[in-house]
């Protein structure tokens, strides 16, 4: 039985993920905060927290509120910057044999591509991912990833400068998020991840004022699932690049639709707040239903629903 | 830190909406100091979807230590005996507030916990230390009661100043191990001495080698703006949201002099002169 899946590379080669089953940004940390609960090795591969290319400080409490089977964030992309992530992080998954993708954000064009240059060539740093749902200061803060040219030039630029697997993460917060993910792809993504968080909020009615300190926030966990399901099978339908499936998967079940709709892998997000253990149960899931079903290669399940 | 099961043992309302939950979790015992807490979530399935975060209130750990501080409640039901928990087991005291801690209230003997811990630093008694002035402000109280009873075992002298709205808030001296000296202050004077807790630490500095303390913002703001002696730490264990309780989220971070420091991990327990109280 073979669950291991691989993403061919533009420049030729490929990143091959010993099963499908990655964990999502901002939900592992760097993946050695749950090192003492979840075996990092039995993952497809992690996602870091997002890297700037300064230290960032993020934004004031409150950060997050709970909301029906889901939870609202507005971390700020508090990080440690991407130098100290060199020297602190990368050594520490140079020794794993999971791989391990930093997921890359700015607020700029040039920006992003600073960061892929220093990342490039950094042992234990497996592929980026581009986490276009930052806001683009120069354009009004509002988010590259809204807007297709934007998204692509962020995408071109990282591409002109690096040799790294290139994921370029979607924002659910468009009108057609089938455009972007085009308009990414032709600027070189190598893959596309979706869905990054669908901005919410919530207002406490004793206070009288929003619960988040910044109003509005990102919603992920179970709740948001419907939506990625959907945008993964639109998105998967129209590229050709491998699509990565995000957003509220908690189980085997849910990972196995967003197979079948065309995702080559997954990520677990929120729910390993709930279930540290969800993404390793996801990867015995899967071996179990392939073992039932007669499947003897996980290719064999992916788009089937298509 | 463990993510285990554990099995409950016994669920009592033993104030009105304040319940003493006793858990057998002898994987938790075992590496568990005070101050410390757990991510607990009792399999609600997706919603509510987040765990939440409950202090280690008391910790079983020999035997011998049954036979102080225990004592019969429990009304119609059949009489249970609280007190210091057996070797392996946990008490968690907990307000029932929102969705979670009304299912956390629902749970009955032999229910099912899914818990993660003991997370977060504790507390920690420096050797010198001989007399120790704890400071709770309501259910507060719950992380102290364990550093109560490590420092009687460890034959230190414990004054508890309790302060809570009114007597419903206030836990029964019997809860507590008979050594404690037990102070109790109440905002409408209807237990105890009226008025807010931090004002009785001033006269009771002198004696105490350190200062530990529990309870809402205002109370440790107050508790900050007594300008205590340099010469005296005292830590101050703080409560915040939490998604992972591991490190990993950055939801629960406080603004300190060392930069932002995540609640859950490189607390809950912070030295007060580090804090950048807003
Ligand atoms: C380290 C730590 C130790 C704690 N120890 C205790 C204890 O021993 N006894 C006790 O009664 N309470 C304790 N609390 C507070 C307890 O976690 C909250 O009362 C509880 O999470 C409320 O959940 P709910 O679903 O009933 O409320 P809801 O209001 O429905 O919860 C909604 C969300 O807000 C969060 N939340 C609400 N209030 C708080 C709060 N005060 N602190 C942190 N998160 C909150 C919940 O976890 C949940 O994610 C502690 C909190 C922390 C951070
Ligand atoms: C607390 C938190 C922090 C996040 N931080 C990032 C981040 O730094 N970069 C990013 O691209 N996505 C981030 N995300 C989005 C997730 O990676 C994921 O796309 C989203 O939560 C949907 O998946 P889920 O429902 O499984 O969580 C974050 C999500 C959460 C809940
Ligand atoms: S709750 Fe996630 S870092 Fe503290």
């Amino acid at each position: 039985m073979n669950l291991s899946v691989s993403l061919p590379l533009r420049q030729g080669g490929q990143l091959t993920l010993r099963n499908p089953v990655m964990t999502a940004s901002g939900t592992f940390g760097y993946g050695t905060e749950y090192a003492k609960l979840v075996d990092v090795e039995r993952l497809g591969a992690v996602v870091s927290k997002a890297t700037t290319l300064r230290p960032r400080e993020g934004n004031p409490q409150p950060r997050i509120a709970e909301t029906p089977s889901g939870m609202l964030n507005t971390i700020g992309l508090q990080n440690i910057g991407v130098r100290a992530l060199v020297k602190e992080k990368a050594p520490i998954w140079a020794r794993w044999s999971v791989p391990v993708i930093v997921n890359v954000a700015g607020e700029s064009v040039d920006e992003y591509a600073r960061i892929a240059e220093i990342l490039e060539g950094t042992p234990g740093v497996a592929g980026l991912e581009l986490n276009i749902s930052c806001p683009n200061v120069s354009a009004g803060k509002i988010p590259f990833g809204v807007d297709k040219n934007a998204a692509a030039a962020v995408t071109a630029a990282v591409r002109s400068v690096s040799s790294l697997p290139i994921i370029t993460k979607l924002t659910p917060n468009v009108t057609d998020v089938v455009e972007i993910a085009e308009a990414v792809v032709d600027a070189g993504a190598d893959a596309v991840s979706l869905i990054n968080t669908l901005l919410g909020m919530a207002i406490d009615v004793r206070t009288r004022r929003p619960v988040l300190s910044t109003v509005t926030g990102g919603l992920s966990g179970p709740a948001v699932r419907p939506v990625a399901l959907r945008m993964v099978y639109q998105v998967a339908k129209a590229v050709e690049v491998p699509v990565i499936g995000i957003g509220g998967i908690s189980c085997a079940e849910d990972a196995l639709q967003f197979l079948m709709a065309g995702a080559t892998a997954v990520e677990v997000g929120t729910a390993s707040f709930a279930n540290p253990m969800a993404a390793i149960e996801i990867v015995d899931g899967l071996e179990r239903f392939m073992l039932q079903e007669g499947v003897d290669d996980i290719s064999e399940i992916i788009g089937v629903a298509q | 830190m463990r993510h285990v099961t554990v099995e409950v043992l016994a669920n009592v309302e033993i104030m009105p909406g304040v319940f003493l939950l006793r858990l057998d979790a002898p994987e938790i015992v075992e590496h568990a100091r005070s101050g410390q807490f757990l991510h607990v979530h009792s399999g609600w399935a997706l919603d509510p979807l987040l765990r939440r975060p409950l202090s280690l209130h008391r910790i079983g750990r020999e035997r011998s230590a049954r036979v102080a501080g225990t004592s019969e409640i429990g009304g119609g039901q059949p009489s249970l005996v609280f007190g210091r928990p057996n070797p392996g087991e946990i008490e968690i005291l907990f307000a029932r507030v929102g969705r979670g801690t009304t299912l956390l209230a629902q749970s009955m003997p032999g229910d099912a916990l899914s818990v993660i811990g003991p997370l977060g630093n504790g507390f920690s008694i420096e050797p010198k230390t001989r007399n120790l002035l704890l400071v709770a402000g309501g259910l507060g109280i719950a992380p102290l009661v364990a550093l109560a009873d490590e420092a009687i075992r460890r034959e230190m002298t414990v004054t508890l100043l309790a302060g809570a709205r009114s007597k419903d808030g206030i836990l029964p001296a019997g809860l507590l191990p008979p050594e404690v000296e037990y102070v109790v202050c109440t905002d409408d004077g209807s237990q105890g001495r009226h008025g807010v807790v931090t004002q009785l630490v001033p006269e009771l500095l002198d004696w105490a080698d350190q200062v530990f303390a529990c309870g809402p913002r205002a109370m440790i703001e107050a508790l900050a703006c007594l300008r205590l002696p340099t010469s005296k730490t005292v830590q101050v264990s703080l409560e915040e949201r939490m998604a992972c309780g591991v490190g990993a989220c950055l939801g629960c971070v406080t603004p300190t002099r060392k930069g932002l420091q995540r609640v859950c991990r490189d607390g809950p327990v912070f030295n007060l002169k580090e804090l950048q109280l807003l």
